[in-house]
């Protein structure tokens, strides 16, 4: 029986409900086929199922919306003419028939099950289609083409489009078909256009598609009763397929390649090539050569240590220490009589040492002993042969007038002293209290001098004409008389004044002096200091000393006065010197039975016969020292100063004339001090004093300032092992970096102790240069 | 004993940033030094000395040991900028520039009085009325929805003039209807311009970068983006190439680089895209153009004429009074020069008085103001002093509805293009700004510090970085050092920008689908709703909450 529904009586037409309620109830009864003359009822077919599982029939005329929607397996929908949208949505497994047009969305969302149009279908069909691996694909035919966005987002199954009768069309799948596809196939006869090609490919038919078209389209023709159409639609160059691109291609990067753009279409050689010219090559963040932004430089000895920069005699001691630390003792000794013969009485001695002053070592535990080391020192070698021909005269014997001689004496020349006194030394050994020297230092410093080819004059004071004939008789002159004359403002009484230059020359040639009980010393200074040790060694039992500031001679040699029982009195000023002492300003009177002044000398200048001037006495000289034409003056003529100070003088005002003569330039010399921060005193530990053995045991405590100790620490720390030692013939050594190695990144510099290594901030680089 | 600190000495918790340093896991490669390009790191030596017993009665046993640490240079001049080049060398992750919220050196970096200057944006206005809006119209159901994917979505602005209906000349011929008469040059372009970003702030690698990036995304990607050249002038050859068409020219105060452009034009293939002509910028109104000497090297001294020193472009044009005049005379001149076929337009920095000027401008008789740009607080720069940054300027989003509701009044709006700029995409997403901005009544946006940001710049807004002045960019984008420039990897710079881009342009169709709109929503402000009630009212937007 078939059970035939016609939902139209005259005007009456069965709502959608009231005709699926009659189908329902007619399935109760068990029935399974259906003829249904519909009037635009929705949903007519599904979801429905026989409890035996029997096949249900619907043939159906005229349907609404949505015929075999949900629509199951065992179903089998025949629609004789067009239907409208959503045929078969949702099918399930059911077999739809239309035998003219689908609408819009057919076959959305169909999962199992066939749908065979035979006309043309509406926009967005097939869109959702999806695969259940448990069940067979679903197929979705339709004879002739399909609307504008077409299987968007297909998942799965097999569309058919056989593009029959489309030839009106420029596309049988309309425009943007297959947007978002990403499973399924769908073949397709006829011409396409606008398929949404970055989800899918358009392929041609393989054997298992021709296998399927070949079994499925007859079974497609037959049910749309279209058998005769299967010799023109075998054509099979004529189909294609769709497939979805695969995740990887449709997800994997598929950017416009720059490089290739900028090298191949991009302005040719890039629209900086005329000024900036630039390959385009990119380096990473770290680099060598002239990429690096930081370069090392090895700057050894380019700095003075603080104790080289501080001593007015330039000794560099750090390079002495490296001697030493090398086993090279006697090269160490030579280079201390390089810049001074005094090493025992002056260095060892009276020098109030500022070289000690700012050492390094102060920041780890104390000062190196300078001192020490230059007390401990042995006789110099024999000076080398005389090879220049010129002849340098000194006047003076001092520690000036000798550093100078000694000097000129190194460099060749034929050299001749000329003093008024009878020995050399002039206020080292006549002026300089022997509680601050030792007659034995002075010796041994003084020894040398005797065996060296220098001619002494002594004796016998230089007039003028005699330094005329001087001038004429050589080549160079230096000038280091010193200052003797004493600076005596206009007291009254000053003529019961002593003078301190007589009174220690007596002192030190102990010559037996009666100074009485009580003696006042005007002027603290070291010199007062000498005079008030000369003073106590002569029998006296009480000194004052006054000034009219605080006073200024060094603190040690103040404390060694107060430890004798000498009293300070500041600010005094003197009025008189009276028989009975001192007259103060203020009225009182100091008692004494003798009065010494020390506040200073002055040059005796009246054997100069050139013309000169004078500041406050002292003879006026040019950055060299130059006085006149050959004359140059040096030490306490020019200036009141320390021993250390003459001594300085005496050895770069030899060097001077040495260039003179020569016709050389001047060596440059080392004149900065490096700086506190380049140096690294943290790899030396602090030693608590009974560890501090003296000067011959600092040859480990010494930082070596400025100057390379050789302990491959910058070799070792370099990452990138582009730091050599180089050793060189003259037995020196120097260490390298690799231009092609370093990356710039200051560990030598970091770790370097003595401050040798720094980086230099490599100037901006460009193209075509360096700005 | 140890070197004296006194108080006034400066150390490492005086500075903005500090450095995290591990020395168990480096491996004192020196990378991280070496790659600083502010010299802000350094190798020290650290003393280790301590007296142990190791007995069962006291033994004292002094230990002593020195090693090597990278540690911070603590100076005013050589400070960490926190721009974590180190960090990302470091082949340990041993060491990393970590903020220093106890710093003092806002107070004390002043070396001989000098006020601090920097690149980037304010780090001080940094809430954002544009995160306070939400695209709160959502169509789905109400107004037919469109589909992002599918639709075709009509994203262009125009750069040009464009006249009303009856203001076109057209008349019937043989029954057509054809243009009679000259039209100012309009320019239907992407409502996002690469923005203001000049030769010699950048590194040519940078500038040449985003030149590449715009000409693949309107050759292969249909994106018609332009750039705009910034105040220091253009290369020759660019001006010789077809891709001439994708740049806007700009003059500004200091007029640089024009003597090129001037002698490239009887060689130029292409016009121009646009002129734009800087009259003052967001992140320093007030101010002209800055560039440190630092980065005038030989190249940017033959491009713009110049020697070696800090290039200052005047803060006014020099021949410029008033606004009457400015129409006058910067405008026609270079419609002139170009002859009327290339829109100019010009650049503000926004201010109370930017109503006033638009005002004005829309009633210029001859029709050659071809755009209106205003330039907010939230932009940013290449050299300012931090004074400038963070003080001054205007907030850009009510006065762009401002100026928009302006025209609106006298049915004007559209006439002259209002472009907004300051901050756009400061907080991520440029499609989102652009998009408010459209709703708001702007045809369209520029931006110059995210380009920047995209093609490899750390600077932020939160102080990291932002050394744009001293030719010192870690990253090579702002600095003419060759050694640096050559960090840049110019091909991986324009992509990341083109990808942005491409992404911007997906975003842009997700925010204009939902409103229903398929072309730009320009002063759909009814797309809009604001979580701020004062806001909300300003900017006559609905209020949610």
């Amino acid at each position: 029986m078939v059970t035939t529904i016609n939902s139209l009586d005259k005007h009456n037409r069965l709502s959608t409900q009231a005709l699926l309620q009659l189908i329902y109830e007619a399935m109760e009864k068990g029935e399974t086929d259906f003829n249904i003359d519909a009037c635009g009822q929705h949903d007519i077919g599904g979801p429905l199922w026989h409890p035996e599982g029997k096949p249900l029939t619907f043939k159906v005329t005229n349907p609404g919306q949505r015929v075999g929607s949900m629509c199951m397996e065992n179903t089998t929908i025949i629609v004789e003419g067009s239907a409208p949208a959503d045929v078969g949505w949702l099918n399930a497994g059911g077999t739809i028939i239309v035998k003219g047009d689908g609408g819009d969305t057919t076959a959305h969302c169909a999962a199992a099950g066939n749908i065979y149009i035979g006309g043309r279908v509406g926009t967005r069909s097939g869109s959702l289609m999806k695969y259940d691996p448990k069940y067979e694909p679903p197929q979705f035919w339709t004879l002739k083409n399909a609307g504008s966005f077409c299987f968007e987002f297909m998942g799965g199954g097999i569309a058919v489009v056989c593009g029959f009768d489309s030839e009106a069309f420029e596309s049988v799948l309309g425009d943007r078909a297959c947007v978002g596809m990403v499973g399924g196939v769908v073949y397709v006869r006829g011409p396409i256009k606008g398929v949404s090609t970055k989800d899918v490919r358009i392929h041609s038919l393989e054997d298992q598609d021709l296998a399927f078209l070949k079994k499925e389209l007859p079974v497609f023709l037959k049910n749309i009763d279209r058998s005769p159409l299967l010799k023109e639609l075998s054509v099979w160059d004529e189909w294609q397929k769709i497939v979805p691109l695969s995740y990887e291609e449709s997800h994997g990067y598929k950017m416009a390649n720059l490089k290739t753009f900028r090298t191949k279409e991009w302005v040719e050689g890039g629209i900086f090539s005329d000024v900036f010219p630039d390959n385009g090559d990119h380096i990473g963040l770290v680099n060598t050569g002239d990429f690096r932004l930081r370069a090392p430089v090895w700057e050894n000895q380019k700095f003075c240590a603080p104790c080289e920069y501080d001593c007015p005699a330039s000794i560099p001691t750090q390079r002495r220490y490296n001697l030493l630390r090398e086993g090279k003792t006697e090269q160490a000794l030579e280079l201390v009589y390089l810049f001074s013969p005094f090493p025992r009485s002056v260095c060892g001695q009276v020098c109030p040492n500022p070289c000690m002053d700012k050492c390094t070592r102060i920041y780890v535990d104390e000062a190196i002993d300078i001192s020490g080391l230059g007390a401990v020192s042995t006789p110099p070698p024999p000076p080398p042969p005389i090879t220049k021909k010129e002849h340098v005269a000194v006047i003076g014997a001092g520690v000036g007038g000798l550093t100078a001689a000694w000097q000129l004496r190194h460099l060749g020349y034929h050299v001749t002293v000329f003093d008024k006194d009878t020995q050399i030394g002039g206020k080292l050994t006549n002026a300089v209290s022997r509680q601050r020297l030792t007659q034995d230092a002075i010796d041994k410093d003084l020894e040398p001098f005797k065996h060296m080819d220098i001619t002494y004059k002594l004796g016998k004071p230089v007039t003028e004409k005699l330094y005329q004939q001087i001038k004429k008789d050589f080549a160079a002159v230096v000038l280091a008389t010193g200052a003797y004359t004493p600076k005596l403002p206009p007291w009254p009484g000053k003529e019961r004044l002593i003078t301190s230059l007589d009174f220690l020359a007596k002192v030190n040639k102990g010559t037996a002096l009666s100074i009485g009980k009580t003696v006042v010393v005007i002027g603290a200074g070291n010199t007062g200091m000498d005079v008030v040790f000369g003073a106590y060694a002569s029998g006296t039992q009480h000194v004052t000393v006054i000034d009219v500031q605080k006073p200024n001679a060094f603190q040690k040699e103040i404390d060694h006065a107060q430890g004798l029982g000498a009293t300070f009195k500041w600010p005094c000023f003197t009025k008189e010197i009276t028989d009975k002492g001192v007259l103060l300003d203020s009225g009182e009177l100091l008692e004494a039975d003798t009065v010494i002044v020390a506040i200073g000398e002055v040059p005796l200048l009246d054997y100069i016969d050139d013309a000169h001037e004078t500041t406050r006495g002292y003879v006026n000289v040019d950055a060299n020292y130059r006085l006149a034409n050959n004359v140059y003056a040096i030490g306490d003529m020019t200036k009141l100063g320390l021993l250390v100070d003459a001594i300085g003088h005496g050895r770069k005002v030899a060097d001077i004339i040495d260039a003179k003569l020569q016709h050389t330039t001047l060596a440059p010399t080392i004149e900065k001090l490096i700086e506190r921060d380049r140096l690294v005193p943290q790899y030396f530990d602090s030693l608590h004093k009974d560890e501090i053995l003296g000067a011959c045991h600092d040859v480990d405590r010494c930082i070596s300032c400025g100057t390379c100790r050789d302990c491959r620490l910058c070799k070792e720390s370099c990452p990138e092992k582009a730091i050599s030692r180089i050793q060189k013939e003259d037995n020196t050594i120097e260490y390298v970096s690799d231009y092609h190695k370093c990356i710039g990144c200051s560990i030598c510099s970091g770790v370097c102790p003595c401050g040798i290594w720094t980086m230099v901030t490599a100037p901006a680089l460009f193209p075509d240069g360096k700005i | 004993m140890e070197t004296t600190v006194n108080i006034n000495d400066i150390t490492e918790n005086d500075l903005n940033w500090k450095i995290d340093y591990d020395a168990d896991r480096c491996t004192r490669c020196g990378r991280c030094i070496a790659t600083c390009t502010f010299a802000a790191l350094e190798m020290n030596v650290e003393r280790h000395a301590f007296t142990v017993s190791e007995d069962k009665t006291p033994e004292p046993k002094r230990l002593f040991s020195t090693l090597p640490v990278v540690s911070q240079v603590a100076t005013l001049k050589d400070h960490c900028v926190g721009c974590g080049m180190c960090e990302k060398v470091c082949p340990n992750t041993a060491i990393r520039p970590v903020r220093n919220h106890e710093t003092r050196e806002p107070l004390l970096n002043h070396p001989g009085g000098s006020p601090i200057k920097r690149g980037g944006r304010t780090n001080v206005s940094v809430e954002r009325t544009l995160d306070k809006i939400k695209v709160g119209r959502i169509s789905q159901m109400t107004d037919p929805s469109l589909d992002a994917q599918r639709h075709t979505f009509d994203v262009l602005s125009p750069l040009g003039r464009v006249l009303s209906p009856t203001e076109i000349p057209i008349k019937i011929e043989n029954n057509e209807l054809n243009i009679s008469g000259k039209m100012p040059p309009v320019h239907w372009i992407y409502p996002i311009i690469f923005g203001d970003m000049s030769i010699g702030a950048l590194s040519t690698r940078a500038w040449e970068a985003v030149a590449i990036a715009t000409a693949v995304l309107n050759e292969k990607y249909n994106m018609p983006i332009r750039m705009a050249s910034g105040e220091g002038g253009m290369p020759v050859k660019l001006m010789k190439s077809k891709y001439l068409k994708y740049m806007i020219l700009q003059v500004a105060s200091g007029h640089f680089g024009w003597n090129r452009i001037i002698k490239a034009m009887p060689e130029m293939i292409e016009d121009p895209a646009g002129i734009l002509i800087k009259i003052g910028q967001g992140a320093k109104p007030g101010d002209g153009g800055l560039l440190m000497a630092a980065k005038v090297a030989k190249h940017i001294q033959e491009i713009r004429g110049v020697p070696k020193s800090d290039l200052l472009s005047p803060p006014n044009h020099q021949g410029l009074y008033s606004i009457e005049e400015s129409v006058q005379k910067m405008f026609l001149s270079f419609n002139a020069a170009f002859k009327f076929k290339v829109p100019v337009a010009i650049k503000v920095a926004a201010s109370s008085s930017s109503v006033s000027v638009y005002n004005n401008l829309l009633r210029d008789p001859y029709h050659i103001v071809g755009g209106f740009f205003m330039d907010g607080i939230q932009g940013g720069t290449g050299a300012a002093m931090e004074i400038s940054l963070d003080h001054t300027g205007h907030p850009i989003v009510s006065k762009t509805r401002d100026a928009y509701l302006a025209a609106v009044k006298q049915g004007m709006q559209g006439r002259i293009p209002l472009w907004a700029g300051g901050g756009m995409g400061m907080t991520g997403s440029l499609a989102a700004d652009a998009f408010k901005m459209i709703c708001l009544g702007a045809n369209g946006v520029f931006a110059g510090k995210i380009i920047i940001q995209l093609l490899g710049c750390i600077g932020n807004d939160q102080g990291r970085c932002n050394q744009c002045n001293t030719g010192l960019c870690p990253t090579g984008i702002t600095t003419q050092d060759y050694r640096l420039v050559k960090r840049l990897d110019i091909d991986k710079a324009a992509e990341t920008l083109v990808n942005y881009m491409l992404s911007v342009d997906t975003e842009f169709r997700k925010l204009m689908a939902p409103i229903g709109n398929s072309s730009l929503p320009v002063g759909r402000s009814d797309a809009l709703v604001s979580v701020d009630k004062d806001m909300a009212d300003k900017l006559q937007i609905p209020y949610v909450c």
